[in-house]
């Protein structure tokens, strides 16, 4: 930090965005960032402690505003800066970033001591550019930012926390590891333009890393030729011939033109590293289909011996055997590859010379791993050789679940089954091993074995009943919608009106969000959070109050249709609340009896 | 569970048996009783084999008295494997409930290739290059010399075997090829000549048909079994081919030439012992004009042959053969004879009495003579130490081809083709002396063992096998398959999505609208059926060309987005590992196709059963190729002989094939799938009538002539039936599944019968 201990750039300082500024220097150190302006009398000159600053934003390279800087501290205000070009706010950027991480260190550290607070979220500027982008676009969005976030009601963090799934993060998707595509690519045809007799492959890297996969003897040879005997283009363009020879099935053109070139030979021959693969992974397939085992104690079919010609068996030319490359063999080897699955990511731009030598890798790799799927295959063995139905099960067969991050989603597992269990028994315990797990799910399915699941759960007469009252409502209000939009109940109320009602349907719905998803009550931060919730869902009631308040008699009635089910809502909260604050400081008052 | 089947007590390892399983036991019971022959076709899917194997090992449990050695004949080496494996289970169960007096010993027997632990001979590429590897090191002659050189190389399994002589048995137990590699590694013995020498001890036995059909083979390792034997062919719905196959042998250019150098190869071995050991040659000699009979002198000798009438066992090699270049001449007049013949134009037909006295009239050999060539031919190897038999596997051919055609006068053609007529243009001459008659080599099996059961998913008609074979069965029964749910959704398709009609009939075969609808049938198929879903065409060369078809017209592409595509072709190897990984992908849940052929090996014998098959489509009648000469020739045979007619047998042969592969997806009660038969010609009653009767009792009218889209529909509604739960027992009124207290309860008050029948 030492080297860029000081910054100074020349910047314009601004009140707000609009404001033409004030020319002057702007010099930052790792303490505090002072302004000076040009002309000294003008009173602009700032002196910010960097402890008093709480984030900062600014606008983005190539968008048509000018380089601006906003460094928000934590009373709310914000100091503004326009600097004269884009690198100047870059060199400015990066070091407010730095300075901030770092002043946020320390008192964070003090923080969390007390564990009030979520740790701040490191915004990544593209969180941040999203988080702007989604707040312009949407005015209601924005509407409730200013109430919650300005009012202090919700922190920022906890704003958007509720709507991760909305931004969806770039970096964290692409992880997934994309398998091979299942159509086969490396099977590459050539295009012709119809006019000359010129005939056009195109290979893209993904199908060249399915070729490599699939042909090993083609990666052998780019490893080797390429760039010491030929470029690539020279060594895909002899690729090219040999495919598109191959593929005119004139064995003896292929056998004549492999006996001149012997690079073009290296295509078109067998591929003696997939010889040797699949002679090493025969010995080690289950033996219940195992036919090679089989030729192996064939003694009636010695050359020769058998019926040779009865239409069964096709005689094959057996010339030029060893430039035979089947369709056949082609899709089971590429079956194969995709099955193995892929070993490396092709996303980056990578030459195909890394392409290439990244597969040779990962080959090598894989090797090692190999040796231990063997021994579990043999074992399984004997299970098949059970009758499924006529024995109960020895162990329920259990599928490895596919996660990528297994530690997160059983995680938030055990979260789930705690919420529930807390609200049925307290004092269930809190971490199940696996026998335990294993053992109630067996139970489980043991009783549903028992008492069959004959009677459905639910009366199929009820459930219509009930499902047709539940949604009778819905399909009667878009019936008339349908009909007739006027006579809709909003469109009824003055325009003010129904847009208040609308703004606190809304802001309902938002506050309600954030207090139910704060349950249960686990950690001191959730408690303080509740309580703010509270106080502000408990401030509406007064509010539709006034609304209705102030309406016409004949509108009233037809509001408080409208606004009852928010205030069930309300109801709903604030009775949870109360009997959850009982049931704490019932339990806290135990506690100490049970202790003494 | 544990229940009494009139006087024997039957220990089955499950908590629960199907009705059929018990019938079957019962049925199986009496004919061990009456000692005689029998005849059980049982649907795949009910545990035929469990049921066999508890029911056997059991009657030899309850009457120690009358100890029967069962030898279980299965078609491939996975299938011995399945078997042993059932019998492991059942070894278990029964030692678990008796104690020690239930132990048994079985064991696999396979080939060197398959059971040899020694990596250098394991090398070698193929079987025959094992075979000979083996003998290069295990050969007295050869151990003598290297008793004497120490640079000589042996096999230090083979040696740890001898030393241990009789000390090197194998402990009761149940052992696979696996167990039996696994064993020799750990003792030092060689896994192979270890169970060669202890199938004459074991219990049971289970090896490939062969071993008891191919008078090659069977001389060698079932001479010892005892009369008192039950032998059992599982999945013998195929025999009859396999009895002619056994019997059959063909001769080419190649055959002849390689025939040529073996047998100047042999000349100069002669010329080198005249020179060096001259008093070898003069004892064969001497041993031969002694007679065969005394044979058992020979060392590691190629024994006896049940195949052979027994009268050769008595009679002495004729002295024209008996020296050794007597021999060697008259075998290069029979390579020269036959070299002659195969100079045709034309394609020519002859039975084996003319052939023999044209033989006898062109080169001077006659019919005793050429009786003697495989004999005399392995006497000789013998005595000149060859070691490298597979170089010889040549003169071997033209050996047997004498014996074989010098043995029979019926039954038998021997029919000369100048080239084979799908492609005239390549001239490729070939003499095939191929056998008619199945009963020829199943005859010494029938004739020398107690019992012989045969049994298989697909018999039917059941009356057509006693003639076939030419044996009376004491017991010949068909069973029905009680469901507890309609598991099978059998369907006959006829038409295409544009309701014209599909057919591999010959003359609709390369219509590009029949693959065209057959390629919508599948993308529509793996678009809704989960898991794996098996595919059988007709024929290899049918396969080939609707794949590149369909490739082309970017089906192929279409199916691949749904599932993988995996496909069976003429390399094992490959075939093999397809297969794996098409488990591999039902077993990951990413589903795949796999593309296979009527009659090939994958139809033979892999199972297809649960997730790895919950639908066969079946495109196409597999018949045979109806235009060689030498299905023309066995249908004359045939037809003259038993009375069958040729397009009975045809449509026999075909749909039995077609019942095969579409049998091989269920295994269980509890499994479930669909089969589509698509092909116009299954709609008519005269096909479809040949099918098993537990096809065709689910094979519902309405069925019977789907379009595509009706398919799909009712495909659909069949996997949205199997999915719901359902009672594993069945219906009060109908068992599907029986405890032990229920057999009691319908044993102790008659009802069982009445189930049964």
């Amino acid at each position: 930090m030492s080297g860029a201990a000081q910054v100074t750039k020349r910047a314009k300082y601004k009140i707000s965005v609009k404001d033409p500024g004030t020319p002057g220097a702007l010099r930052m150190n790792d303490q505090k960032l002072m302004f000076m302006p040009d002309n000294r009398n003008s009173g602009a000159k700032l002196v910010v402690e960097f402890k008093s600053i709480q984030g900062h934003k600014y606008t983005k390279e190539g968008s048509n505003k000018p380089p601006l800087i906003n460094l928000a501290n934590a009373q709310g205000g914000s100091y503004i800066f326009e600097f004269d070009s884009y690198a100047d706010l870059h060199v400015c950027r990066d070091f407010v970033s730095k300075v901030l991480e770092k002043s946020k260190e320390t008192p964070n550290a003090a923080l969390e001591k007390s564990a009030v607070k979520l740790p701040d979220e490191q915004l990544s500027e593209e969180e941040m550019q999203l988080r702007i982008k989604l707040l312009q676009e949407n005015s209601e969005l924005q509407k409730l930012h200013r109430q919650f976030v300005g009012g202090n009601i919700l922190t920022e963090a906890e704003f958007w926390a509720a709507r991760k799934l909305l931004d969806i993060d770039p970096s964290k998707k692409s992880k997934q590891r994309v398998g091979f595509k299942s159509a086969m690519i490396s099977d590459i045809r050539p295009a012709t333009d119809g006019r000359t007799n010129k005939v056009t492959f195109s290979l893209t890297p993904e199908i060249i890393l399915q070729i490599f996969a699939e042909k090993p003897a083609v990666h052998r040879a780019f490893l080797n030729f390429v760039p010491n005997k030929m470029t690539e283009m020279e060594f895909w363009t002899k690729y090219c011939r040999a495919e598109y020879l191959s593929r005119t099935k004139n064995y003896h053109a292929v056998v004549a033109e492999a006996a001149e070139d012997e690079e073009l030979a290296v295509f078109l021959k067998e591929d003696d590293i997939l010889a040797n693969e699949v002679r090493k992974k025969i010995r080690r397939v289950d033996p219940t289909l195992d036919m090679e085992a089989d030729e192996g104690d064939d003694y009636t079919h010695l050359p020769d011996h058998g019926i040779f010609r009865d239409g069964t068996k096709e005689s094959n030319e057996l010339q030029s055997e060893h430039y035979r490359r089947t369709l056949l063999q082609d899709l089971n080897r590429h079956a194969a590859v995709v099955l193995e699955g892929r070993t490396i990511d092709v996303e980056r731009e990578d030459s195909t010379r890394a392409l290439a030598e990244a597969l040779a890798r990962s080959k090598r790799g894989n090797e090692g791993a190999d040796n231990n799927a063997n021994e579990e295959r043999l074992d399984r063995t004997p299970r098949v050789a059970e009758i499924e139905d006529l024995q109960a099960p020895h162990c329920l067969p259990l599928a490895p679940l596919s996660i990528k991050d297994a530690r997160e989603y059983f995680d938030s597992q055990q979260a789930n089954t705690l919420k529930a269990s807390r609200d049925s028994q307290a004092s269930m315990k809190c971490s199940l091993s696996r026998q335990e797990a294993y053992g109630s799910v067996r139970d489980a399915i043991s009783e549903i074995k028992d008492m069959g699941l004959s009677d459905p759960i639910v009366n199929p007469e009820v459930a219509l009943k009930v499902y047709s009252g539940l949604t009778h409502n819905i399909s009667s209000i878009k019936y008339h919608l349908g009909k007739n939009p006027r006579e809709t109940v909003l469109d009824r109320l003055p325009s003010a009106t129904k847009e208040k009602l609308l703004y606190h349907w809304m802001s309902i719905q938002e506050l309600l969000k954030h207090f139910w998803s704060s349950y249960p009550i686990t950690t001191p931060y959730l408690y303080s959070k509740v309580n703010r919730l509270k106080d502000a869902l408990s401030n509406i009631y007064p509010q539709l109050e006034e609304m209705k308040e102030s309406l016409p008699a004949d509108l009233r009635h037809q509001v408080s249709l409208l606004v009852r089910p928010m205030q069930q809502a309300l109801d709903a909260a604030i009775q949870h609340y109360d009997a959850d604050l009982q049931k704490r400081s019932a339990k806290s008052g135990e506690k100490p009896n049970g202790y003494i | 569970m544990i229940f009494k089947l009139e006087d024997v007590t039957v220990y089955f390892p499950y908590d629960n048996i199907y009705p059929e399983q018990y019938s079957y036991m019962l049925e199986l019971k009496r004919a061990l009783d009456a000692k005689g022959h029998c005849l059980l076709e049982m649907p795949t899917g009910t545990g035929k084999t469990i049921a066999l194997l508890s029911l056997i090992t059991s009657y030899v449990l309850s009457k120690p008295e009358n100890p029967v050695k069962l030898i279980y004949c299965t078609r491939t080496v996975h299938e011995m494997e399945k078997t042993l494996a059932e019998l492991k289970l059942l070894h278990n169960y029964q030692t678990r409930h008796l104690g020690p007096a239930a132990k048994i010993l079985a064991i696999g027997l396979s080939s060197r290739k398959n059971l040899c632990v020694n990596s250098r001979v394991l090398a070698a590429e193929n079987r025959d290059s094992v075979d000979a590897a083996c003998r290069k090191r295990t050969a007295s002659w050869v151990r003598a010399l290297a008793a004497e050189n120490p640079n000589i190389e042996t096999c230090e399994f083979f040696e740890n075997y001898e030393k241990a002589a009789s000390a090197a048995v194998l402990p009761p137990g149940v052992y696979t090829l696996q167990d039996l590699r696994a064993f020799g590694k750990q003792q030092g013995w060689c896994p192979y000549f270890l169970a060669r020498h202890m199938v004459q001890f074991a219990n049971v036995v289970v090896y490939s048909y062969q071993y008891l059909l191919d008078p090659k083979v069977a001389g060698i390792i079932s001479k010892e079994m005892q009369k008192e034997s039950v032998v059992v062919f599982d999945e013998a719905h195929n025999i009859d081919n396999v009895c002619i196959e056994a019997l059959s042998v063909s001769v080419r250019r190649q055959t002849l030439e390689g025939a040529t150098r073996n047998l100047s190869r042999i000349n100069q071995e002669i010329e080198r012992f005249k020179a060096t050991d001259a008093g070898r040659l003069r004892a064969e000699y001497n041993r031969l004009v002694e007679g065969l009979a005394l044979r058992g002198n020979l060392p590691n000798a190629w024994l006896s042959n049940p195949a052979l009438p027994s009268d050769i066992l008595k009679e002495a090699v004729p002295g024209n053969i008996r020296r050794a270049e007597h021999f060697l001449h008259v075998l290069r007049r029979l390579v020269q004879y036959l070299r002659g013949r195969l100079e045709t134009e034309n394609v020519e037909k002859e039975g084996p009495v003319s052939f023999v006295a044209s033989i006898t009239a062109h080169a001077g050999i006659d019919q005793k003579t050429l009786r003697f060539c495989y004999e005399r031919l392995h006497s000789l190897m013998l005595t000149l130490e060859i070691t490298d038999t597979d170089e010889f596997l040549h003169i071997q051919t033209i050996c047997d081809f004498a014996t074989l055609v010098g043995t029979y006068t019926r039954g038998f053609s021997i029919i000369i083709e100048p080239f084979d007529e799908r492609m005239p243009h390549i001239p490729d001459p070939v003499l095939q002396l191929s056998c008619h008659d199945a009963s020829l080599a199943v005859k010494p099996v029938f004739d020398r063992f107690q019992s012989v059961v045969i049994t298989s998913g697909t018999l039917s008609p059941i009356d057509l096998y006693p003639r076939l074979l030419n044996f009376h069965p004491v017991v010949s029964r068909s069973f029905k398959m009680s469901l507890t749910r309609d598991c099978i959704c059998p369907m006959v398709l006829t038409r295409g999505s544009d309701q014209l009609p599909v057919s591999t009939k010959f003359d609709m075969r390369s219509d590009p609208g029949v693959a065209r609808n057959y390629g919508k049938l599948l993308v529509e198929m793996v678009s809704i059926v989960p898991d794996g879903i098996v595919c059988f065409f007709v024929s290899y060369s049918y396969m080939d060309e609707i794949i590149a078809t369909w490739n082309d017209s970017g089906i192929l592409k279409e199916i691949m987005q749904h599932k993988l595509v995996f496909i069976e072709t003429q390399d094992v190897v490959e075939t093999t590992l397809a297969l794996d990984n098409y488990r591999k992908a039902c077993d990951c849940g990413r589903g795949a196709v796999f593309f296979s052929v009527a009659r090939g090996k994958v139809a033979e014998g892999i199972d297809f059963d649960r997730h790895y098959g919950r639908l066969v489509i079946m495109f196409g009648v597999p018949f045979q190729y109806t235009l060689s000469k030498i299905l023309l020739a066995r249908l004359e045979y045939l037809r003259d002989t038993f009375q069958i007619k040729e397009g009975d047998f045809l449509t026999f042969d075909a749909l039995r094939q077609a019942a095969q592969c579409v049998g091989r997806v269920i295994r269980s009660k509890a499994d479930y799938g669909m089969m589509i038969f698509a092909d116009k010609r299954y709609s008519r009653h005269d096909k479809r009538s040949k099918l098993p009767g537990w096809i065709l009792s689910h094979l519902r009218d309405a069925h019977l002539n789907l379009s595509t889209d009706m398919a799909l529909h009712i495909a659909r509604e069949f996997l949205r039936k199997m999915a719901q739960p359902y009672d594993k027992a069945g219906s009060i009124g109908r068992k599907t599944l029986l405890s032990q207290a229920d057999l009691e309860k319908m044993t102790n008050d008659g009802s069982i019968n009445e189930m049964l029948y």
